[in-house]
Order: C-alpha cells, then structure tokens, then sequence
C-alpha cells in the first residue's frame, strides 16, 4: 500500500468508528528495517523487513477501548472497532481524551535521504573492514562475535475525529562491534558501536580499536577489597543507569505511589551541579519529534534545576489529574495504550574533561560497565545493587582492571552524592526515550568485591 | 493459514538465486491483556499480530526477511528480494511438501478467547483483594492478566509442512510495601501453556498473597551485607541461576563459534557430580512448551549435565551446521519478526538428595536466597549477575534475619563446580528470556541448591 492507500483506509475506520462511538483515534506504524552482519569475511546474516501495525482507540460512555492489527487492510476494521467497544466496557479508571490538536508545531526534519542512499556494498565493506581491522590488532583478539549494521526507518499516523492529523518518519542506523580476547585461559569482551544517520562520520579503524581497547584492558583483571570508594562513571554507562531509572519521571508512576518523587516538587532531590533536561528538539537526537503519541506538540522542560525537581512527565490523562497540560510525553506502541516517556533525556554537560574528574580521586573507581539493569535495580524504591567492571584509580590515574564486584545505594542519595560533571555528553542506544550523560563523579558508594 | 500451492511458489521464488534451504513461518497470533491498578480495570487491550518470515540458507549462512502482506504476489517479491543477496545459480530442487502431524503436549479445554472478559476481571479483582488485604503497608498492587493464542505454519525446501498452536495464558502480581518513606516491591507470576482451566489449577488469592509476602518481608529487611559466602538458592525460579550461568552458554549460537565457555567439552566433567540438568520442550503444559520448534522440529527432552558430565547442547539447525550436529529441537523465536536460533524451552536441575532444612542447618553462616528477581549473563566469558527479591542471613544453621538489596556475582562454569548440595524440592518457575531472537516464554527451574561460595554484594557499612 502507498501512502494515498493507507491514509484511505484510516479515514475509512475513522468514519466507521464515528458511527458507533463518540469519538475515536487511529494510530498507524510503518517500519523497515535492514540488518547485514558479518562473521568470518562473509555475510552471515542478511535481513530485510517491512511491517507495521494498526490500532485503534475509541470513547464510548467515557472510556476509552483499544485494539491493534498487523494485518492492514479493510478485512480488520470490523474487528477492530468491535474490539475496541467490547474492550472498553471494563474499564473502571479515571477516562482518557482524545486531543483536538496543539495551535502549532515546532518544524522538524528527523529523516536523512543521505541515509538511504547508501549502497549495500558500502556497508558490507566497511563492515568487512571493521572486522578484519579487529583481528588484526591484536594477536589476542579470539573472535570477532558480533560485526552488524542495523539501519531502521519508520512512519507515523495518528488520525482523529477531534481533527488531529499528522504524520512523520525519521530513519537511523547502528553500526555494532563485539570482540573476544583470550589470554590463556583469561577471557575478556569488549565493544563500540554508534547510532548515526550520516554514514560518512563512521570510521572503522577508530570502533576496531575502541573494542579491541575495551576487552584487552580487562585482560587480568581481579575484584578489589569491599569498602565504600569515589566513583567516575563513564559517560554511557551513566546513561545507562538514568536509563533504567527513567519510569521515577513519570507522572503516572508519580500518582500510583511507584515513583518516590511524589510531593518533591520544587524540592532539592540531587545535588546543586546535576541539572536533568528532556529535550525533543536535540539536533540529531534519537529520541527528537515535533509531537508525541497523543498529537500533542512537545515542549523543552528542565526536570531537574540544579539540584531541584521541576517538573513530571505529562501525558493528557495524567495532566488532567494534577490539573496541568501534557508536557508531550505521550508515548506508545501500536499495541500497548498511552503511556509515558522521554524524548531525549540528558544531564546537562559540566567543564571538566574526563581526565580532570579522574585527577581528583586519591583511591576509587572508574567504572565504564554495569550489568543487570534490569533485575538489580528497582525504580520504586532506587535501590541498585549491580554487577560492574572498570578500573582501579589511584593518585589520580587510572590503573588496573577491575571485576567481579557489585556496587550498590540508593538513586536519590546519588543524586546528592554527585561532586562534579564531565563536559563529554554521550548518548546510549535508545530503548525508551535516548538518554545521555557526561562522565559522573560520585563522592562515594559502597562496593562489594573480595 | 496458506494455501499449498503459494508455500510452494514462495519457496521456489527464495532459492531462485542459489541457497541450499528455504523455510517459511507464517504467525497469526491474538493478545489479550488486562491489567489492574488499585482495584480498578486500567488497561483492556486485544489485538492480532500476523506476519510471515522467509529464510534462506546458504552453508552457514543465512537471509532472513519478513511481511505483513501474506498475498502470494508480495511474498513472492520478498522471498525475491531476500534471494537478491545471494548471486549463484539455482540448484535443482524439487519440492514435495508432506503435511506432519504433532503430538500434543499441551492439551487445552477451554480457549481462553471464548471465556468472558467479566470472568477474566474477576480473578483479577480476587488476587488485588487478597493482595492489598495481606498488610497495611502494602501500598499499591498491580495485576496482569495475560493470554495469547499463537497459530504457526512451517514449511522448507525439505519437504517439511507442519502445523503448531500455542496457548498461553499468566497471571502476575506485583505488590508494593511502603514504611518510612522507603518502598520494596514483591513480584509472583505463574503461567503455563494451557487454556482458562490453568486457573483451575491456581489460587489467584494465594498469587496475591505470596506477592505481598515478598515485599512486607524486604520493607521490614536491612541491607544486605556483602562478601563471599556460602548461598543458598530456593527452588522454582532460583533456577534462573542456571538458565543464566550456564544455559546460554550452552546454546549452539555460542558453541558453534566457539565463544562459549563450554565449547568443545562435551563428555567432560564440567559440574560437580551432583548436578544433572535438563532442558525438556516436552513437558505437559509447561510454560515453555511447544510440539514442534520454531523450524518445525520435535521438540524433546535434551539431558544437559548428567552427574557433572557435559552431554548435550542446545542446537538449531543453522548453528548445528557450523557444528556438525542435529538439531535438538531447539530453535525459537519470538515471532516471525525473529530469525529463529538455539534457545531454552523448560531447563532445570534435576532433584538430589538433601533437603532444605540440612543445607540451612549445616551452613555456619552465609545467604538464603529465598527468591531470585532476573539476571543477565555474558556468554563469552560466563561472568553473570543476579538480583535477589527475597534474602535472609543464616547464622549457626538458623535463619537469622531478613536481607535486602543483595546481588550475587560469579562466573557460570565455576559455580556450577562449587554446588556442594542439591536438593529433593525440585520445582519450575516461569520467566520471559530475552536473546538475539526476542523474548520468549521460558520455565527455569532446580530443587534447593547450596553454592559453596559465592560473591554477595550488598551494602557495608549499614548493618
């Protein structure tokens, strides 16, 4: 189906649905996705893919009923809107909104048509490339076992009676490296990758050796004493952590007691230097678009000023309980309702080079990788207690990996802790919303090793 | 759910350009959720996810690619497109597509398409009593009602045709307990691959109440202390140590390429004499059971580790080529957005001897690891990490107190060497396990087991 096709049969449903219920919105999804990966000089893997989904959602008697399809076509649409009324009829929680639409929005262009031009052969070499440049760095080097170029692309509809109309797409690839090295019986992995939308910034030489950099560093590495230690975070790895503690922020977590930042607002919750802003219009962010999920225009916000809280994530049915408007946080998938998250969430960059930062601590820890973010640290209370890596710093250098260790507190006593921020903003890969942060100095956290 | 004739088309149309073998996996699938928070139907969502993925094989590699539009005209064009990446000639094959009948491992009664949604809402409304009832400080309570009705038909250039459906259905709760500011949360969720007559077989009041029971004991817990000390790990989703430590790294997705660390150690000891583990697709109902794989095969019961000796992997039949081995029935994937590859179906240790009141009493001092959260594994080098929900210390043989917080770290093949006791209490728990090809539905499960010694991190200083 073109375009013309698919906005036909939006309008279809939309007007079928009009017809049994107050009011209804659709929300169309169309993705393609390439990945090539390669193993041993050869292509091993090849994928090409197009899908997508369709759902719809509708008023009926104040609530709201959802349902979704992947196979787009006329055949759905009587299920979906039977769905969609039977589904509703259950639900008990305070209604939903359809939104008639903001006056204006920010103009955006999140799509390279660079990017698509790309011929397969160049991808294939450079990755061909980025492998061999691997196994020929370091006579250690044991395998190549992860060498992938991912490139997605997707659209968006959202249609409503209430007069919404809109439509977007933006594109990206990521291009992922992991190596094995072996010393004896000493093994160790290391990676890089890098999400991008103009191919010609990548440069094989520089991800080869960052991995392989990455892996042998850690050859030999032991665990240290348990004690409480400073700690540099690195940039990603920060970002990582903000990552999976990002669900504190939003306003539905907030109003069902999951969140403990309930009733901060305007309270000091981190230290004076950390200041926490959701950006949607961060140029060449993952996370940029001109509207959310719900149609609504999305606004640039400080969550946390300089230490103190600021604002929640909004989306409409949230806004409407504390009695403010959606910050343009909706979010969702086709086949899940409106929920919440970011759009590009970072920690505003300091002006100390990572090599500063380290110069400051007499004996910590550097730690560039945390493992188990999604079973070692809960959200609801901000306790984390998680499995980590990096390197032992000793009068201000850098020394001797570090392993098999855990280190564990409690988010919001972090948040305080922080004694001074990086000027090396990074970006991770984007799961929900595309978190960034520089590199973090935290006073103290207790480690588990020895 | 596809006419012969198209199957046959389309296979042909993916070896047009060379290849050695090509499948089809055609998906039609229907969700349901409804979920609960505070007492009240928040979330009621259904819907269908249809699709269709082509792969070709070619040695050891491979294409994959996949649809929405099942017409015959489109995926002809895909299954061209994908054929596009290979540049020989076609090789002569002719096709005879035999339809082959399963057995049946997963009997179902009732189809939980045809049980009203008032019923459904029901059980929900039970478990968040019985939940939110359990302790004054329980302060919110969410409850998932999950259930997913997935029809497959697979096909490939071996002549293979066959037909799976999988029905699943979950009930989870998740409790919260809030004291002084501060808030822990409690989590149980049962599933099995059975129809509505699964709730037959639980008590919906009781899930609510185990939920509560975790996070009122972790809110009134202190910090875990850390250090290396003997743990042990309870039954049912303590097995998630194994699923992580080892089971991974026994897939043929590791083993093929050599990364694993069980690579080439078949018939070698590998675990203390004690351990024997099991990955069986078979299992009557099991959470992790299906008749046939997702490339087709029987699933069967695969023996792992038999008394400490390395028997089995995992394998699908990509990697199994790399390998030199058959395909044990063991390739998965989420859905047809997924390249299948090796993955668990129900893996567990299987029962010893001793019983959960001689490993506490015989421990001087050391965990309890009442109930694991999840955990994550690195298969290359073994190192994995875990989250414990529900901890309490032993001292002199006798549970001391309660613990929270505590993470355990260590290394998958050197663990499996340091159990010095395994239990009678055998019992699987169900969890959702995320790798290269999605996340699936997997049992884990072991009777009680004892870890020697193991890295406990926690937090010094605040005992």
């Amino acid at each position: 189906m073109n375009n013309m096709e698919y906005r036909d049969l939006l309008e279809k449903l939309l007007r079928e649905s009009k017809d049994k219920m107050d009011d209804a919105e659709t929300f169309l999804i169309k993705s393609k996705e390439t990945e090539i990966n390669i193993y041993e000089g050869e292509i091993s893997k090849y994928s090409i893919a197009e899908s997508g989904g369709l759902s719809l959602r509708g008023l009926s008697q104040g609530k709201m009923g959802y349902s979704y399809t992947e196979k787009i076509d006329e055949t759905s649409i009587d299920m979906l809107i039977s769905d969609v009324l039977e589904n509703g009829k259950y639900i008990d929680d305070d209604p939903e909104i359809i939104f008639e639409g903001s006056d204006s929005y920010e103009d955006m262009d999140n799509y390279s048509q660079e990017l698509k031009k790309i011929e397969v052969e160049d991808k294939v070499n450079f990755l061909m490339n980025l492998e061999k440049t691997a196994l020929d760095l370091d006579e250690r080097v044991f395998a190549v076992d992860g060498c992938s170029y991912e490139e997605f692309e997707q659209e968006r509809y959202i249609l409503n009676t209430k007069g919404v109309d809109l439509q977007d797409k933006f594109n990206g690839a990521v291009v992922y490296i992991s190596v094995v090295v072996k010393d004896g019986e000493d093994t160790k992995t290391g990676l890089s990758y890098k999400i991008f939308n103009d191919f010609s910034v990548l440069d094989y030489k520089e991800m080869a050796k960052e991995a392989v950099d990455n892996a042998v560093a850690m050859l030999g590495a032991k665990s240290i004493k348990s004690d409480n230690y400073p700690i540099i975070f690195e940039n990603k790895t920060f970002a990582n952590l903000i990552s999976a503690f990002s669900p504190i922020f939003s306003a539905d977590n907030v109003q069902k007691g999951l969140s403990l930042l309930k009733g901060k607002i305007g309270e000091e919750i981190a230290s004076p230097n950390l200041t926490l802003v959701d950006d949607p219009f961060l140029k060449g962010g993952f996370g940029s678009r001109n509207f959310d999920d719900e149609g609504t225009k999305t606004t640039f916000k400080k969550l946390i000023d300089n230490g103190r809280l600021e604002s929640y994530l909004y989306n409409w049915k949230t806004g409407k309980k504390d009695d403010v408007n959606s910050t343009g946080n909706a979010s969702r998938s086709y086949k899940g309702s409106i929920s919440i998250s970011p759009t590009n969430l970072y920690i505003v960059k300091g002006d100390m080079s990572r090599r500063e930062l380290v110069n400051f601590v007499d004996h910590g820890l550097y730690i560039d990788n945390l493992e188990g973010l999604h079973s070692g640290l809960n959200p609801v209370s901000g306790d984390f207690s998680l499995s980590a890596s990096g390197f032992e710093i000793k009068y201000g250098e850098i020394t001797r990996p570090v392993n098999q260790i855990t280190i564990a507190g409690n988010l919001f006593e972090l948040f305080k802790n922080i004694e001074a921020i990086g000027n090396d903003l990074e970006f991770g890969i984007p799961y929900s919303g595309f978190i960034g942060s520089p590199s973090i100095f935290v006073k103290s956290l207790s480690v588990s090793g020895e | 759910m596809l006419d012969k004739k198209v199957i046959e088309d389309v296979l042909y149309a993916a070896l047009s350009r060379g290849g050695d073998f090509a499948e089809i996996f055609v998906e039609d699938r229907k969700n349901g959720n409804i979920k609960m928070v505070g007492g009240l139907v928040e979330t009621n969502i259904s819907g269908r996810d249809y699709g269709v993925g082509i792969r070709i094989l070619d040695k050891f590699n491979s294409i994959y690619a996949y649809t929405n539009d099942s017409s015959r005209e489109n995926l002809i064009k895909v299954a061209k497109e994908a054929a596009a990446a290979l540049n020989n000639n076609q090789m002569d094959i002719r096709l005879n597509l035999m339809k082959r009948d399963t057995s049946n491992n997963n009997p179902v009664k009732r189809h939980l398409s045809s049980v009203d949604k008032k019923h459904k809402i029901d059980l929900l409304r039970q478990g968040y009593e019985a939940a939110k009832a359990y302790d004054s400080v329980i302060s919110q309570v969410a409850v998932n009602y999950l259930e997913d009705e997935q029809k497959v038909l697979i096909a490939n250039s071996d002549g293979l045709l066959v037909n799976d459906s999988r029905i699943r259905t979950r009930y989870a709760i998740q409790s919260v307990a809030s004291k002084d500011g501060e808030m822990q949360v409690g989590y149980y969720a049962p599933g099995a691959s059975m129809g509505f007559e699964f709730y037959d077989t639980i008590d919906v009041k009781e899930v609510g109440r185990e939920a509560s029971r975790i996070a009122v004991t972790s809110v009134h817990a202190d910090h875990c202390p850390s250090g290396v000390m003997p743990v042990i790990i309870d039954n049912e989703f303590g097995g998630v140590l194994f699923h992580e430590a080892c089971g991974h790294a026994l897939e043929a997705e590791f083993v093929s390429k050599g990364t694993s660390a069980f690579a080439n150690k078949l018939g070698k000891l590998v675990a203390s004499p004690l351990v024997t583990a099991i990955d069986d697709g078979t299992l009557k109902n099991g959470w992790g059971t299906t008749n046939v794989d997702d490339e087709g095969t029987p699933t069967q019961r695969n023996i792992l580790i038999e008394n400490g000796v390395l028997k089995s992997y995992l394998i699908d039949k990509l990697n199994g080529r790399r390998m030199n081995m058959k395909s044990t029935g063991s390739s998965r994937r989420q859905s047809y957005k997924f390249a299948p590859t090796s993955r668990m179906n129900n893996t567990f240790i299987d029962s010893g001897d001793s019983t959960l009141e001689d490993m506490i009493g015989n421990t001087e001092y050391g965990l309890y690891a009442k109930k694991l959260g999840g955990g994550s594994v690195n298969p290359a080098t073994g190192d994995f990490n875990f989250a414990v929900m529900e901890g309490y210390i032993i001292q002199n043989g006798k549970i001391l107190k309660p613990v929270r917080g505590a993470t355990l770290i260590g290394n998958g093949v050197k663990v499996l060497e340091l159990i010095d006791m395994v239990g009678n209490n055998l019992q699987l728990g169900q969890g959702m396990c995320g790798a290269s090809s999605g996340s699936i539905p997997a049992n884990v499960g072991q009777p009680s087991i004892r870890v020697k010694s193991l890295t406990v991190g926690g937090r010094k200083g605040d005992e």
